[in-house]
């Protein structure tokens, strides 16, 4: 199978700990790959070093066989970038910013530029400082997706989409791996990558932990569930569920974490008599934390190659 | 229980519904944001007045070399009549510490006013920072008075600094001035950086830009700029020009002997600038957060779809053309004018130079025999190519604000070499100068033959040919700086621009050795139109522009984007 993104002990050390470390990743042709980790993780350091825009301390990458630091135009040829953060581009109109960008490539495909508009609904004729940061998001994807690509590189490209706007954007990715594109997008909500990977990599702390299927990790997702009492609360029944953990009882209010299905614990928790019941879905680095803590692994323990 | 923290813990807090607290937070904020540009102009405000002191014993030590000195001063004085007023008393250490250490500084303190101004506004609400302020219990009439109350405390700072300056440069002559000639000449100092910062401010609610803002008020304050300057050599418009703040801080000459305060004009100065600040405050209570107070309703077009069908922004160099076009029209507008102004009015204004003792020398240096056409051939050509350095640094400010701005790594990002990125800017400095100096010398060959001056066509062609050579060496140094240190590269060029100002006109004075004339950019630029190419400049200038952008382009390439 042909490998479309291969990195060997790519490390940018930016000092005190900050960057990424040792890099051993190859992402496959065709392949959606999820790039997760919690801010600051160095998600967006290994883009910008795929990309070229800041130089590997050591190690290497390629895309698609190139070496992206000796020959960044040729991998920008093959390349759809979307950055994390977008550019301003002041009183430019969305029309202009996409004329301006086509440029650079050598021409824009107006057809392809105007359904991806029509689908991501929006207007480029409005000046760029006019669009809220959903309407900039939305010109970066018509950016990335203008042109047919082998890879699109997408830092982070769901902030600040409405729920609508993000389904299109995951049958665009749907699309684009179809076609037989592959896409790399980075993100740290866990539900997107469920969405529209097929493979995830979970970096912390600037190192690879873990590569795996997403079949792999549906095992990390669990939810946090808050109940109080009028009376007693039934802690034994609820601690003899499987698949309920870290129970604690303070006064008649109970909290513990559920990983699969409710339909059990609701059932245990219905026998008592319940004044108030919540649920939230952890953040990610609550998801690593807990991971990470059942594992009894150090928080930032060396990558390998772990494919 | 309560929902909302407790009114010590918020750095906004609410005293007897009044955000006491609030302000003084937006003060020491102000003050904060302040306080590079305080550190340059109070460095400048002190460093010029006491080198102009020090300098001066060493230039005339005796009352002999003073008498000397002050008449090659009244000699220099009118080439630099369009950039500060005619000097006053030089053969005396206060008059020529006025002339050469302070009145300049008038354009220093205009500068960071309006700069200030429009920054407050318009650069705060492009960066967000205005919707965090106005999310606060404090109105937006406070949150105004109290940045303006910020600027006026650092512009009070730098004034008393600058006056400290003075008096160190005075007595390092062995002299001494009196604490009421200091405050007396301080005070409309002070006085047009507040009425500068009012036309920033004023401006900043019109137009929907920091860019914009700073564009509108620029174009003010050149105006009124520009009326001062021509009435100093031409008296008769002393009426008109009494509308221009710069004229109104000229009349205060409180340092020079026989010099006086103008308290009226000076008080004109204040209300001139409470005013400004006032109806700016009003205006800014009424307007939309990003909009202009003269935007009207808008009117919801057809939905575009398609990308824009302009070639212009498909090629290379003209897309960049395209995008700073109407800053473009501006500096060729601007180049046109002032090319019309001064060469209509050089047959008269060489009259009047004509009969200051030591012009004529002056007129010789500059290899003619008629005072009108070393009016055009030094006047208006040195002043276009401050200009073109002008537009040199403010396109490199565009450069370095691509990079900040995040441009520069969406340019990256696309199939193209690195290199070529400072090849098109280097392209594009080239055509924006020459399209300002052929249409600029267009200008001057039509108008100047109605002035009795008769130009060389082809010295013409050459002199404007150099002067965009002179843009890109400015644009040179920039692309060089900015490879490395994007952030000081504007400042460095401002170093650069002012220290190549200050060298030819100090080198004679002070007997500096002759390479030293060499270091200075416009003296590389020479006076072609009357005495032909200085080639060594020529030679030296593209040496510069091949190491600047040379250099460039190899650190591009290897440097780091994006981080």
């Amino acid at each position: 199978m042909a490998i479309a993104i291969r990195t060997e002990g790519l490390t940018k050390d930016y000092g005190e700990g900050h960057g990424l470390f040792d890099l051993d990743l190859e992402v496959a042709a065709g392949e959606v790959f999820g790039y997760l980790g919690p801010n600051g993780a160095g998600k967006t350091t290994t883009i910008r070093l795929l990309m070229d825009m800041v130089r590997p301390t050591r190690g290497r990458g390629e895309i698609f066989g190139v070496d992206c630091h000796l020959h960044p135009v040729e991998v920008k040829r093959m390349v759809g970038y979307l950055s994390g953060e977008m550019p301003q581009w002041g009183g430019l109109r969305g029309r202009d910013v996409v004329a301006f960008v086509g440029g650079l490539r050598g021409g824009v495909d107006s057809a392809r530029v105007s359904s991806l508009a029509e689908r991501l609904d929006l207007d480029l004729g409005r000046r760029y400082r006019e669009y809220s940061s959903g309407n900039k998001r939305k010109l970066g994807l018509v950016l990335a997706f203008m042109h047919p690509s082998r890879l699109l590189v997408l830092d982070e490209p769901t902030n600040g989409l409405d729920p609508l706007i993000q389904q299109e954007f995951y049958r665009l990715v749907e699309a684009a791996a179809a076609g037989g594109g592959t896409v790399f997008l980075s993100s740290h909500v866990l539900s997107e990558v469920e969405r529209a990977c097929q493979r995830v990599g979970i970096l912390r702390q600037g190192r690879l932990v873990q590569v795996a299927r997403l079949d792999e990790l549906h095992h990390l997702r669990y939810h946090r569930l808050e109940a109080d009492f009028s009376g007693e609360v039934p802690l034994e029944a609820v601690r003899a569920l499987a698949g309920v953990e870290d129970v604690a009882v303070e006064d008649h209010h109970l909290s513990c974490a559920v990983r699969g299905g409710f339909g059990p614990l609701l059932e245990v928790l219905g026998r008592g008599q319940i004044l108030n019941l919540v649920t939230h879905e952890p953040t990610l680095e609550e998801v690593f934390l807990a991971y990470f803590r059942d594992q009894g692994e150090p928080a930032a323990a060396p990558a390998g190659s772990t494919r | 229980m309560t929902a909302v923290p407790a009114a010590s813990s918020s750095p906004v807090s609410l005293v007897n519904g009044r955000s006491r607290d609030g302000i003084m937070t937006t003060v020491r904020y102000g003050l904060r944001a302040h306080r590079w540009a305080f550190a340059g102009v109070a460095f400048l405000g002190f460093v010029s007045p006491y080198a102009s002191g020090a300098s001066y014993l060493a230039a005339a030590g005796t009352a002999a070399a003073r008498a000397t000195f002050g008449r090659q001063t009244i000699a220099l004085g009118p080439q630099l009549a369009y950039l500060i007023p005619l000097p006053l008393r030089p053969d005396t250490v206060d008059g020529y510490l006025w002339w050469k250490g302070l009145t300049w500084l008038t354009l220093v303190f205009a500068a960071w006013g309006l700069a200030a101004a429009t920054g407050l506004i318009r650069n705060e609400e492009e960066r967000g920072l205005m919707e965090t302020w106005l999310a606060s219990p404090l109105g937006r009439g406070r949150l105004v008075l109290s940045r303006a109350a910020a600027f006026a405390l650092a512009a009070a700072g730098a004034v008393v600094i600058t006056g400290l300056g003075t008096a160190a440069g005075v007595a390092s002559a062995k002299a001494s001035i009196s604490f009421a000639a200091l405050l007396e000449q301080g005070l409309p100092l002070l006085g047009i950086a507040l009425v500068c910062f009012g036309v920033g401010l004023a401006a900043a609610q019109l137009a929907t830009t920091r860019r914009g803002a700073l564009a509108l008020g620029g174009a003010v304050l050149l105006a009124l700029y520009t009326l001062d300057a021509v009435a100093r050599v031409n008296p008769g418009l002393d009426g008109v020009a009494a509308i221009s703040p710069f004229h109104l801080t000229d009349l205060t000459t409180a340092i020079v002997p026989g010099g006086r305060f103008d308290g009226g004009a000076t008080l004109v100065l204040y209300l001139i600038a409470a005013v400004l600040i006032g109806l700016a405050t009003a205006a800014f209570r009424e307007r939309d957060l990003m909009g202009s107070l003269l935007r009207g309703r808008v009117t919801a077009g057809p939905v575009v779809r398609s990308p824009s069908d302009n070639p212009l922004l498909r090629l290379p160099v003209l897309r960049n053309l395209w995008q700073l076009r109407i800053g473009l029209i501006g500096w060729v507008v601007g180049t046109m004018v002032g090319a019309t102004l001064i060469v209509s009015l050089a047959h008269g204004t060489g009259k009047m130079l004509a009969s200051l003792s030591g012009f004529n020398r002056y007129v010789q240096d500059a290899g003619t025999t008629s005072a009108a056409t070393a009016v055009v051939s030094s006047i208006w050509l040195g002043i276009a190519a401050l200009i073109v350095a002008a537009y040199a640094i403010n396109q490199t400010s565009h450069w370095a604000a691509d990079d900040a701005e995040g441009r520069l790594e969406m340019e990256i990002a696309q199939p193209w070499p690195r290199w070529a990125v400072v090849a098109e800017r280097c392209a594009t400095l080239t055509v924006g100068a020459l399209l300002m100096t052929a249409l600029g010398s267009l200008v001057t060959a039509a108008v100047a033959p109605g002035q009795g001056v008769h130009l060389d066509t082809g010295r013409l062609l050459i002199a404007t040919g150099l002067l965009a050579l002179l843009a890109l060496t400015f644009g040179a140094v920039g692309a060089l700086v900015i490879a490395r240190f994007p952030r000081v590269a504007v400042p460095v060029l401002g170093v650069v621009a002012v220290a190549s100002f200050y060298i030819p006109l100090l080198s004679p004075l002070f007997r500096w050795p002759g390479w030293v004339l060499d270091l200075s950019l416009f003296h590389l630029y020479g006076t072609p139109l009357t005495t032909g190419v200085y080639w060594t400049g020529l030679w030296v200038m593209v040496a510069i522009v091949v190491v600047g952008f040379g250099g460039s382009m190899a650190a591009m390439r290897v440097r780091e984007v994006g981080r």
